[in-house]
């Protein structure tokens, strides 16, 4: 691919790349935020909502609203967006927006199975599953009763085929082994997609390589912090770790060994992006170790817009979007539950 | 029974109740304070997890319980209220009390045989790696369980309390029916 970005991207791409950021102007800013935070009840949310881009989104909502509705709805209202860029995109760029949707399809084949463990119709799941991560062999996914089944079978005609290497194995499907799953078949789709990016070279790489490994360490230390206290042994976190990122690989192997919160923050200490982060954990704002790590999300997919003539806008869009989401919902829970007291934990964007 | 023996009972039975319902008031609050807790808990692990990764979805229409609820007649007419773990055998009762062991959720049977398979984790329906608040939240609503039985007992002897003042002071009537 000839480097100059510059000169080729907007004969395919450029439609496309106005429009995303004409979305991305659209977020909610700070002063919208303290508007919402100061709403008594979710009806309040919604009319708030309504003077932003978010319009009647729930004008169609039965009484009562629940939070879980209003979730629901501005996940819609994002899948729409983004299958209006999918469907008027053209390679590589299309490519590059099926990778962003196998992560939503990973979680909705575990959410499948994972209903199937508890007897819950297909039905009831397919109404929670997440629009983006669509796919047409979805119903069948609850039948499988081993990994191979289940990619013989179903998955072998999706974009999730090339992720199943590591994880084919006569095992059933229980709640240890689904978690495995998960894990296994999110590496191997993070390897594929940072790989994908790189071979493209230019802007594109140079803007996605360093998002995708910091979301390849991030996933590495909350795995590590998570696997404290459960059944996973250290052989099998290490074989969830995603292999590249900084951490990779003296940093994983370390990271393998730690057995408590000081010995994983030690190994952070070794990296001066993370050092930081993992000291702001705790403390007197009582934020968790996701919670630095979705600001610090925040901060590189707000730096991918100062650059032109790449890919980066859209997973930097959606995943904003998803922050922003987020952000909603916990306000909207604290006003619901009348806890107002860590209403302003939200992470502000714009 | 003489007036004043009457009158001591009368008095040290008040106390106790003014003991108890103050009591009663502070266990109130912390079960508010622990269940408030646990909602929010709730809350941080489906900011951290997803939306829909902590709801109905994840867990069965028809649940084993792994508490009990097991009651015990301390003295006539006055019910004690202990959470007990499913699974456990529950020593036998030497003295006057009638035990009984009545399931809080799920269809009612008569008390069987212990199973030998030890009751799952509920944590477990989330998935094995879970983030630190949602155990929080389950400690949480852990310690609701215990305060709410405690709570049950409380309010139960507060009742029989008012009801044995309430006898205490139609005998004293009685006795004296000119006193003031």
């Amino acid at each position: 691919m000839l480097e100059g970005a510059e000169l080729y991207f907007n004969v395919d791409h450029g439609y496309l790349e106005g429009l995303v950021r004409g979305c991305k102007a659209s977020l909610l800013t700070q002063q919208d935020y303290i508007n919402l935070v100061q709403c008594e009840t979710l009806e309040d949310l919604k009319i708030h909502l309504q003077t932003t881009d978010y319009g009647n989104f729930l004008a169609n909502q039965t009484n009562p609203l629940t939070v879980s509705k209003i979730d629901t709805e501005m996940r819609k209202r994002l899948c729409g967006e983004f299958e209006y860029f999918w469907n008027h995109s053209l390679e590589p760029l299309s490519t590059f927006l099926t990778y962003m949707t196998c992560s939503y399809m990973i979680d909705n084949v575990i959410l499948l199975m994972n209903g199937a463990l508890q007897k819950k119709s297909v039905k009831e799941i397919l109404g929670k599953c997440h629009p983006l991560g669509r796919f047409t062999e979805m119903e069948a996914v609850n039948i499988a009763e081993t990994p191979s089944d289940l990619f013989n079978a179903i998955l072998v005609e999706t974009p999730l085929a090339p992720f199943f290497q590591d994880c084919m194995s006569e095992n059933a499907l229980d709640e240890l082994n689904i978690e495995l799953l998960r894990n296994k078949l999110y590496k191997s789709y993070l390897e594929t997609f940072y790989k994908f990016c790189k071979n493209h070279g230019d802007v594109t790489a140079e803007v996605m390589c360093p998002i995708l490994e910091f979301e390849a360490d991030r996933r590495a230390f909350i795995i590590t912090l998570n696997s404290f206290g459960t059944e996973l042994s250290k052989e099998d976190r290490e074989t969830l770790y995603p292999t590249f990122g900084k951490l990779y690989p003296e940093g994983l192997r370390l990271l393998a060994q730690a057995e408590d919160f000081d010995q994983m923050k030690s190994v952070a200490d070794h990296y001066g992006v993370y050092k930081p982060l993992l000291e702001a954990v705790g403390g007197s704002g009582g934020k968790t170790l996701e919670d630095v790590f979705y600001e610090r999300e925040v901060q590189m997919n707000v730096l991918a817009f100062n650059r032109q003539f790449h890919y980066g806008v859209f997973y930097a869009y959606v995943k904003l979007k998803e922050q922003e989401m987020r952000n909603i919902v916990w306000i909207a829970e604290c006003i619901s539950q009348r806890h107002r007291t860590k209403i302003n934990s939200y992470i502000p964007i714009l | 029974m003489a007036a004043p023996d009457l009158r001591a009972e009368l008095d040290s039975l008040l106390l106790q109740l003014l003991g108890d319902l103050e009591e009663l008031e502070g266990k109130r609050a912390v079960l508010n304070a622990r269940v408030e807790e646990g909602w929010l808990s709730l809350a941080k692990a489906r900011y951290a997890m997803g939306a829909k990764s902590v709801g109905p979805l994840q867990y069965a229409s028809h649940m084993e319980p792994q508490v009990c609820l097991h009651t015990s007649e301390a003295q006539e007419g006055l019910q004690k209220f202990k959470v007990v773990r499913a699974g456990v055998h529950t020593p036998e009762e030497v003295g006057p009390g009638e035990a009984a062991l009545r399931r809080r959720k799920g269809p009612a049977k008569t008390p069987e045989p212990q199973s030998s398979e030890a009751p799952q984790d509920p944590l477990n329906w989330f998935g094995i790696l879970v983030p630190h608040s949602l155990r929080q939240a389950q400690a949480s609503f852990r310690d609701g369980l215990q305060l709410a039985a405690d709570i049950a007992s409380l309010q139960n002897r507060i009742d029989w309390g008012r009801n044995q003042i309430r006898g205490l002071q139609e005998k004293l009537k009685q006795l004296e029916p000119g006193a003031a």
